[in-house]
């Protein structure tokens, strides 16, 4: 039995497709199944656009096979998923991105982003899918990466016939329905239908490859630039109430003169002291440890502190970054010596600082008690090169997570803009 | 030529400008003033409105000069209410929690704590809309003194009657300069609204057409179906998942931020019986409930929402025709998966006939892919003294479009 519409497209082709690349990727056919499937003879293969329909054109479908197709839908609903209509706008308006050739660029980036990771485990990879490889660019990289690293030109030249839709790229096609057509999904509907596929995903974290899993993790919750975060946490640390600043009563309020015989007291403000101290088994690069103490630096000045107020306690293995940097900054560096945190902090302690700022990957005891002072932590993620971040020779070991009383931030995560 | 002509206005030398400069001067701010109006739906105002008519605290976070102060002057008269703004960044602590003023005999009188004069005014009025703004600029004692207006309600010796709604404006943490950030209990008695600007529409206002929305109006007879409706959605979801109804936030990027707690999921009920009773959008109500409890659980709750809307699957089972099949596919397979389940809670003959006479409907409706999964459960669940109906017949298409993935799975094996 085959079923055709009026105008030949092979309806059981494409959902026998579809069928199957639900059974490989069961947590996307919460997905598959919510795209609304529209016939296009104006659409060159297949695409979808930013409310969820699928342009499907029948000399396409009768050119591929059924396993091909299954990875076409995979595909495309991926574009959706991923947000890459929403990314390539937010992109397009920070770099001020105009015109279809940039918008090609980042369809070809935003399939890029999808294909590294989108196949093999049952699915074949279809036709002509465009492969960082083919452009000379490494894989398992974000849209946003790979639209800094290639340009068109001759060697996109074949692409150049590529086409997802506005789902991939944000631009409205002639040829698609709009926001007034039919069968069109609402924000709030994608969102729903984003969450529902994400929550299967982290359900049931072993049958999804990592690439989705980070995705998942991430669809609702963009990590945020971790620079950002640390500045937040060590403002807090050096400005909130009873650290650098508190009432006194050494000194005359300046509304007294209107209230006599009342003693209000002053608000004073004492510059921070902020004291770093750096644990680092050589695990971090020296780039990123460097911006992190610069980073420190830069926040504990903006927050009034004084240069010779911040005070850096080094390790062994650090000493060679930090000892170069502050000297440029004019900080004083205080000893080195222990690989163990709790003496690192002990050492701190001695200088009275009102907010300690840990540098560390993470593997390390930590003191058993609070200290009297705030405390963040800007955390080193210690990867292995499969991405997992536990030992691979004995798969129980958990390093000791930093203690409650620690704000921690992890340091060198990659923002993505969901 | 230019030069000259500026060199001549700087010469002190030459005559004042006239009055009469001055008043062509008002004749182009005038025309520069000169904008209009469009109608546009606006979700973002829609939420606020709904969640100051709540009367639950709103903490607007936004970037400085994105119009938050321009969306309260329209949400003040749409309200009807007249607007205070105080910029928390240019007052001491004491302006909020009042100042000590010395009587004849502080001994035996105590010192009575003065409130400030905008405070006055708003009591004896009776009714307004507080806006508190720049709560992230203001020193963290002020802020502190803030919270306690927003939270009791108390301005020194003085309550600010119920009539006055209050809402906030802070800064996002990463451009506040001096760190403010919301603990979490004061985060969870907070409904947060992210303010943003949208490209389009400031292109086009500084064009001279700014928009205007419509506000939405409580429709007096839909309020005890909305409170019924609220009522479902919150407790059916927390019936599912008693874990979502206690959940501290953990990791950094979440700080400051909405949080599910008994008080906030009061808090989220009330927005979805306003936001019924005014039959607002899905879109308005996922910004309110997202900003109230989180937006996992929030996203969750919509999800409970949308799923009150899905047909009863024992309609179906005892009229197969009757009811309508969602035409979205992940909803209708959610809808035959339900009817599917309903069978296997109880089987019976004709509960079993029924449902197959539905997979024939939705076959013949829909996409033939999404009667596969159900399909099969449903076959599996066949007792031994059940004769296969007729209807089965109509399936066969079914059976043929399941092979042929299995024949591309094989296919697919055999390429790599």
């Amino acid at each position: 039995m085959t079923a055709q519409s009026a105008t030949g497209l092979d309806l059981d082709k494409l959902f026998a497709a579809r069928l199957y690349a639900a059974r490989a990727r069961p947590y996307l056919a919460t997905a598959l199944f919510a795209l609304h499937t529209v016939e296009s003879r104006q659409v060159p293969t297949m695409a979808v656009d930013r409310h969820w329909r699928c342009y499907v054109s029948p000399g396409f479908v009768d050119r591929m096979s059924v396993e091909d197709l299954a990875g076409v839908w995979v595909h495309e609903v991926s574009h959706l998923l991923r947000d890459h209509h929403g990314r390539s706008d937010r992109v397009a308006r920070e770099r001020e991105l105009t015109g279809p050739g940039e918008r090609l660029r980042m369809n070809i980036a935003a399939d890029m982003e999808i294909n590294d990771d989108a196949y093999g485990d049952g699915l074949v990879t279809p036709e002509g899918a465009v492969q960082p490889g083919k452009l000379g660019l490494p894989a398992g990289n974000l849209m946003e990466d790979y639209l800094r690293w290639f340009q068109l030109g001759p060697r996109t030249q074949e692409l150049a016939w590529l086409d997802c839709g506005s789902g991939a790229d944000g631009l409205d096609r002639g040829w698609e329905l709009g926001p007034d057509g039919a069968h069109g999904l609402s924000e709030q509907q994608r969102d729903a239908v984003r969450f529902r596929v994400a929550q299967g995903i982290t359900g049931h974290p072993g049958s999804a490859p990592s690439g989705w899993r980070r995705w998942a993790e991430d669809a609702f919750h963009p990590p945020q630039p971790w620079r950002e975060l640390l500045g937040a946490a060590v403002r807090s640390a050096v400005s909130a109430p009873g650290v650098g600043e508190d009432y006194t009563y050494g000194r005359p309020s300046r509304r007294s003169v209107s209230l006599p015989g009342i003693v209000l007291p002053s608000l004073r403000r004492r510059p921070p002291r902020v004291c770093v101290v750096i644990d680092t088994s050589g695990s971090v690069s020296d780039a990123e440890l460097g911006s992190a103490l610069l980073e420190v630096a830069a926040i504990s000045r903006a927050v009034g502190g004084r240069r010779d107020l911040v005070s850096v306690v080094s390790c062994d293995a650090a000493a060679q970054v930090a000892q170069p940097l502050c000297r440029a900054e004019g900080i004083e560096l205080l000893g080195g010596g222990g690989t163990d945190l709790r003496t690192g902090f002990a050492k701190a302690l001695r200088g009275q600082p009102d907010a300690v700022v840990v540098l560390t990957d993470g593997q390390t005891p930590w003191p058993e008690s609070r200290p009297p002072c705030r405390t963040v932590v800007g955390l080193f993620p210690r990867r292995h090169e499969d991405g997992a971040s536990y030992d691979e020779d004995d798969p129980d070991y958990v390093p000791d997570t930093p203690p409650d009383w620690a704000r921690v931030v992890e340091i060198g995560s990659v923002p993505v803009g969901r | 030529m230019p030069t000259r002509t500026l060199y001549a206005a700087l010469n002190p030398a030459d005559p004042i400008p006239s009055p009469a400069q001055l008043d062509v001067a008002e004749d182009l701010l005038t025309l520069l003033r000169d904008t209009t109006t469009e109608p546009r739906p606006d979700t973002q105002l829609e939420a606020l409105t709904l969640a100051v008519a709540a009367d639950l605290p709103v903490l607007l976070w936004g970037e400085p000069g994105i119009g938050k102060t321009a969306a309260l002057t329209q949400l003040a008269a749409a309200l009807d209410l007249p607007l205070t703004t105080v910029i928390a960044s240019v007052h001491e602590p004491s302006d909020f929690s009042g100042l000590p003023v010395v009587g004849d005999d502080p001994a035996e009188q105590g010192v009575p704590m003065a409130p400030p004069d905008w405070a006055v005014r708003l009591v004896r009025a009776g009714r307004g809309l507080l806006f508190l703004d720049e709560l992230s600029t203001a020193p963290p004692a002020v802020q502190a003194a803030l919270l306690r207006l927003v939270l009791e309600r108390r301005i020194g010796a003085l309550r600010l009657p119920p009539g006055v709604r209050i809402v906030a404006a802070a800064n996002p943490r990463s451009s506040a300069a001096d760190g403010w950030e919301l603990s979490p209990p004061l985060a969870n008695r907070f409904v947060h609204l992210q303010w943003t600007h949208d490209h389009e529409v400031v292109v086009r206002g500084l064009g001279g057409t700014w928009p205007r929305a419509t506000l939405p109006r409580l429709d007096p007879e839909k309020l005890p179906e909305a409170v019924d409706f609220a009522r479902r959605a919150v407790c059916g979801l927390l019936t599912g998942r008693p874990k979502l109804v206690h959940q501290l936030p953990s990791s950094e990027t979440r700080r400051g931020g909405a949080w599910p707690s008994p008080r906030s999921w009061e808090m989220a009920m009330s927005l979805i019986a306003f936001a019924t009773a005014a039959g607002s959008s899905r879109e308005v109500l996922s910004l309110l409930v997202r900003g109230t409890v989180g937006d996992g659980p929030g996203l969750e709750l919509l999800a409970c929402v949308d799923r009150m809307d899905l047909p009863d699957p024992e309609i179906f089972l005892t009229d197969p025709t009757a009811g309508e099949l969602p035409a979205r596919g992940d909803l209708r397979q959610a809808v035959l998966d339900g009817v599917v389940a309903a069978v296997r809670n109880r089987p019976d003959r004709a509960r079993w006939d029924a449902a197959w006479a539905l997979l024939v409907r939705a076959l013949e409706t829909g996409a033939p892919d999404l009667v596969v999964v159900p399909a099969t459960t449903l076959a599996s669940l066949r007792r031994e003294d059940w004769d296969v109906p007729p209807a089965i017949e109509r399936l066969a298409g079914v059976v043929t479009l399941s092979q042929r993935a299995d024949r591309a799975a094989e296919a697919a094996k055999a390429r790599r």
